[in-house]
C-alpha cells in the first residue's frame, strides 16, 4: 500500500479565508462555487489601488485572469498571493479558505476557476494549515516578521504544498538575506568578534535551529553561553 | 545460539559500494501486532498502553540513534556495505557533545608518526592501555580497552585517508598518561572529527533527521531481537522498523541532574556541566526497559577546568588539559598548588573542590603557549577575557586577587623541583619537557570542575552488541560511544572518549551492517 503523503499544509498561492472561522467542510462544499467576492466587496474599486484598471465580473476570475498565481515557489516579496493572504487572513478579515479554494479532501486543492491542484490534503493537513495561518498572520514569530514583508508560504516553503515536518532550507533563507559571509558580518558584536551567532563553532547548521518559523525563536548559544547577550527577532508574541 | 559476527573495521582500502538509493521503502509493514516487551510498572499508564505498533511507518536497514562521533562513524561503517542507514537526532543540530569536544585523540601513534617527529619519547599500544586501565582504578573490561587502544591509530588514519581529517603537529601528556597521546586536530575542536565522520557518511547516503527524539524501543520477547523504535519529530510520531540493526549511539546523561542524583548523590544539582543540553539518560532507560543491562552508572566524571561560571570546555579551557606535559602549573586563591598537575581528573577535581574557594587558577608563560594551543586561541581568548596576562608575577597575581608573595614563592619552587626532577610537594613526575616559567609575559586561567563524562552506560561485549541481564546479546541490537559502559573504569583519562566512541562505533555499523534481513 502505498504510504500515504503526511500532511501537507500550506500552499502558496492564494486565498485560505472564511475556513478560519467555519472550521472544516464537507466535499460537497468544496465545489466550484460562485465564488462571488460581492458579499463583502460590492465594487472592487473600492478595495483596488490607484490607478488599477478596472476588474471585470464579480468572482475570482477578475483578479486571476491578469494575477495569474505563482505556481513556481519564487522568493518575491509582495506577490498577489501575499497580498491576497494578507489581507483576507487574520486580524483584517476571517474567510473560509474555500471561499476561493477548491478543497476535495484526501484529493485536490485547487483554487476556484483553475484546474491544477496542489495536493491531496486531508482534514489534519488542513487544521494543520490554518493554525500556520493565523500564526502567520499574528504570532509575532518569524512567520509574522515575513507576512508583514508580504512573504507568504511558497516563498520560504517552495511552490509544492509543505510537508507537517516540512523545513525551509538555509538556500532558501539566503536568497534574501544571503551570502553568509555578508550576513555574518552584520551580526559581528563589536566587542567580541568570536561571539557571532552566524559564524560559530557549530560550523554550518541550519537557521531553522535558531529561527523558527511557526514557533518562539530562540538564541541556541545562550543554551550553554549563558553569559552571552544576544537577542533575536521572533522569539515572543510583540 | 547465534553465531559470532565479530568483526574489526577494515581499515586500508575499504571500497564504498555503491548505496541503495531512493526514499525509504514506502508501505505499511506488518508488525504481528500483540504485546511489546515492557518492564514499565504493571498499572501504570505506559504499562497498559505499550502494545507493538500493529503496523510500521517506516522501515530502515540500519537505524542509528545519536549524530556524534559513535552514530557517525557507525552510519559510515554500515552505509558503506551498502546498508540504508538513517540516524536520528533530538536536537536541531547534528553532532552531540561530540561537536563541541575538546578536538583531542588519545592514540599510541599515527601515520605521520608526529610524537616521533618531535621527539617526545616512547609510546605503544600497550603502554595506552596500561593507562587506561590504571586511570579508570581497573574498573574496566579489559577486552574493551584493548580493543580501544589497538584500534585507536588505524581508526585515525581512516578518518584522514577517507574524511579529510587534519591534525595539528603537537601530541600533550595529559593528565594520567605516561606519553605523548594526545593529538589534537586543526580546529581544536571537536567537530573537525565530526565533519570527517559525517562526509564519509553522507558519501554513501546516510541521512540524519533532526529534531527526532526516540520514545521507546520495541522489542517482542525475552528472547526475540528489537524490531525499532518509537519516535517523536515535532507532533508526529512514527513507529520506524529495523531490517538489519539498531545501534544506540545516544551518548551520556551529564545534563540530566536527576539521573545524576539517582546514582551519584555527591555530585550536587548546582555543579555546573560542560555538556550540550541533550545529554539526558533516557535512552538508557528505554534500553533498560527491554532487558538491557547496564553497568558503573555512579561513575560521572568532573573536567577539573571548565569555566567557571557557566561550566562550559571552551577553547581555552583546553589549554590546562595539554599543559601538565609541558610545567603548567595549576594555583588555588592562596596562591599555592594544590594537586600534582599531572594526575587524572577525579583527582584534580576532588583537589580543587577542597580548596573550597573558586576558582583554581592554570598559569603558564608565553614560551609555553605554542604548545598549549593556536596564536588564534591565545588571541581569542585573551580578546573575551578569559586569559588574564601580566608582564610581571606580582602583577598577575594582582590581577586575579591572590597573594602575589606566596604566588613567586610557588612558581620558583615549581621551577626548582623541575630542575631536581622531583617534586616533593605532590609528588608529580618530572620530564625533561617540562619548561620552568622564568619569562614573562605570564598568564593565568581561571577553571573550576563541572560534570563532563559518564562512564557507566549500558552493557555491551566486544561486538559493541548490547548486553542483556541475563549476559546475553539482545539480537540487532548494538550501543557505542559514551552511552555504553565499561571502557573507562572510574575515571576515564582525558583524551580517551574520541577513540572510545569512533573504534566502537565502526565496530557497531559494520557489525549492524552484517546482520542479515529480518524475515
Amino acid at each position: 500500500m502505498k504510504r500515504i503523503l503526511l500532511s501537507i499544509f500550506l500552499m502558496a498561492a492564494l486565498l485560505c479565508l472564511h475556513y478560519f472561522v467555519a472550521g472544516s467542510r464537507t466535499a460537497e462544499a468544496a465545489k466550484p462555487a460562485a465564488a462571488s467576492c460581492q458579499a463583502c466587496h460590492a465594487d472592487f474599486t473600492s478595495v483596488l489601488p490607484k490607478g488599477h484598471p478596472p476588474a471585470k465580473g464579480t468572482g475570482l476570475a477578475a483578479c486571476t485572469s491578469c494575477h495569474a498565481p505563482d505556481l513556481t515557489g519564487i522568493a518575491k516579496k509582495n506577490a498577489f498571493s501575499s497580498r491576497m493572504h494578507t489581507a483576507h487572513v487574520g486580524p483584517k478579515g476571517s474567510l473560509d479558505c474555500t471561499a476561493c479554494h477548491t478543497w476535495v479532501p484526501n484529493k485536490r486543492f485547487g483554487l476556484i476557476g483553475q484546474k491544477w491542484s496542489w495536493g491531496a490534503p486531508k482534514k489534519e493537513d488542513m487544521d494543520l494549515m490554518k493554525e500556520i495561518f493565523i500564526s502567520w498572520a499574528n504570532s509575532g514569530h518569524t512567520d509574522t516578521l515575513h507576512a508583514k514583508a508580504g512573504i507568504v508560504c511558497t516563498q520560504c516553503h517552495g511552490k509544492e504544498l509543505p510537508k507537517a515536518d516540512d523545513t525551509v532550507e538555509n538556500s532558501r533563507c539566503l536568497t534574501c538575506h544571503g551570502p553568509m559571509e555578508k550576513l555574518a558580518l552584520k551580526t559581528e558584536p563589536k566587542d567580541f568578534k568570536g561571539r557571532n551567532p552566524h559564524k560559530s563553532h557549530l560550523g554550518d547548521i541550519a537557521c531553522t535551529v535558531c529561527h523558527k518559523g511557526h514557533r518562539e525563536s530562540k538564541v541556541y548559544c545562550l543554551g550553554c553561553h549563558q553569559n552571552f547577550q544576544m537577542k533575536i527577532q521572533g522569539a515572543a508574541k510583540p | 545460539m547465534r553465531e559470532e559476527i565479530k568483526e574489526k573495521p577494515e581499515v586500508e582500502g575499504v571500497s564504498r559500494r555503491s548505496v541503495l538509493k531512493g526514499a525509504v521503502t514506502l508501505g505499511a509493514l506488518a508488525a504481528g501486532g500483540g504485546i511489546a516487551l515492557n518492564m514499565s510498572m504493571p498499572g501504570t499508564a505506559e504499562a497498559a498502553a505499550k502494545k507493538l505498533p500493529a503496523k510500521w511507518d517506516e522501515e530502515v536497514d540500519v537505524l542509528i540513534i545519536g549524530s556524534g562521533f559513535a552514530g557517525l562513524a557507525a552510519a559510515a561503517e554500515a552505509s558503506s556495505r551498502g546498508r540504508k542507514v538513517l540516524i536520528l537526532e533530538k536536537m536541531p543540530i547534528y553532532g552531540g557533545n561530540s561537536i563541541i569536544n575538546g578536538g583531542e585523540y588519545a592514540s599510541s601513534d599515527d601515520k605521520y608518526h608526529i610524537r616521533q617527529k618531535l621527539n617526545l619519547g616512547e609510546d605503544s599500544t600497550k603502554q595506552h592501555f596500561d593507562d587506561t586501565m590504571k586511570g579508570g582504578d581497573y574498573y574496566n573490561n579489559p577486552a574493551l580497552v584493548k580493543i580501544m587502544v589497538e584500534d585507536a591509530p588505524a581508526t585515525l588514519n581512516w578518518m584522514m585517508d577517507q574524511g579529510g581529517l587534519k591534525m595539528r603537529e603537537i601530541a600533550s601528556r595529559a593528565g594520567g598518561h605516561t606519553a605523548y597521546r594526545a593529538r589534537t586536530c586543526v580546529a581544536g575542536v571537536g567537530r573537525c572529527f565530526t565533519e570527517a565522520l559525517k562526509k564519509m557518511a553522507e558519501q554513501s547516503g546516510v541521512k540524519i533527521r533532526l529534531e527526532t527524539a526516540v520514545t521507546w524501543v520495541w522489542r517482542k520477547d525475552w528472547e526475540g531481537p528489537v524490531l525499532g523504535v518509537e519516535a517523536v519529530t515535532g507532533k508526529r510520531t512514527k513507529n520506524i522498523k529495523i531490517k538489519h540493526a539498531l545501534v544506540f549511539a545516544s551518548g551520556g546523561f551529564g545534563q540530566d541532574i536527576k539521573m545524576r542524583q539517582d546514582f551519584n548523590p555527591s555530585i550536587t544539582p548546582s555543579v555546573n556541566c560542560t555538556n550540550h543540553k541533550g545529554a539526558t539518560g533516557e535512552t538508557i532507560r528505554y534500553a533498560q526497559a527491554i532487558g538491557a543491562d547496564a553497568l558503573q552508572l555512579a561513575f560521572i566524571q568532573l573536567y577539573p577546568f571548565a569555566e567557571p561560571e557557566t561550566g562550559i570546555l571552551d577553547t581555552s579551557a583546553v589549554f590546562p588539559f595539554r599543559g601538565p606535559g609541558i610545567g603548567i602549573v595549576y594555583v588555588a586563591r592562596t596562591g599555592k598548588r594544590y594537586v600534582s598537575e599531572l594526575d587524572r581528573r577525579d583527582v584534580c577535581s576532588r583537589a580543587a573542590i577542597a580548596t573550597d574557594s573558586k576558582p583554581t587558577y592554570s598559569i603558564f608563560n608565553e614560551k609555553m603557549t605554542p604548545l598549549l594551543g593556536s596564536a588564534e586561541e591565545l588571541k581569542k581568548g585573551l580578546e573575551n577575557g578569559r586569559f588574564i596576562k601580566a608582564e610581571t608575577l606580582k602583577d598577575l597575581a594582582g590581577k586575579i586577587d591572590i597573594p602575589a608573595d606566596v604566588f613567586a614563592e610557588t612558581i620558583r619552587k615549581h621551577n626548582q623541583y623541575l630542575a631536581d626532577g622531583k617534586d616533593p610537594d605532590f609528588n608529580k613526575p618530572i620530564t625533561a619537557k617540562m619548561l620552568p616559567i622564568v619569562d614573562g609575559p605570564f598568564y593565568a586561567l581561571p577553571q573550576w570542575p563541572a560534570v563532563h563524562h559518564c562512564m557507566g552506560g549500558l552493557r555491551i561485549n566486544e561486538m559493541a552488541q548490547v548486553v542483556d541481564v541475563w549476559r546475553k546479546p539482545i539480537p540487532r541490537f548494538y550501543a557505542a560511544g559514551e552511552v555504553a559502559g565499561g571502557v573507562h573504569g572510574s575515571n576515564r583519562l582525558g583524551s580517551n572518549a574520541t577513540p572510545d566512541a569512533i573504534v566502537f562505533g565502526r565496530i557497531a555499523g559494520t557489525n549492524a551492517a552484517k546482520e542479515k534481513p529480518m524475515a
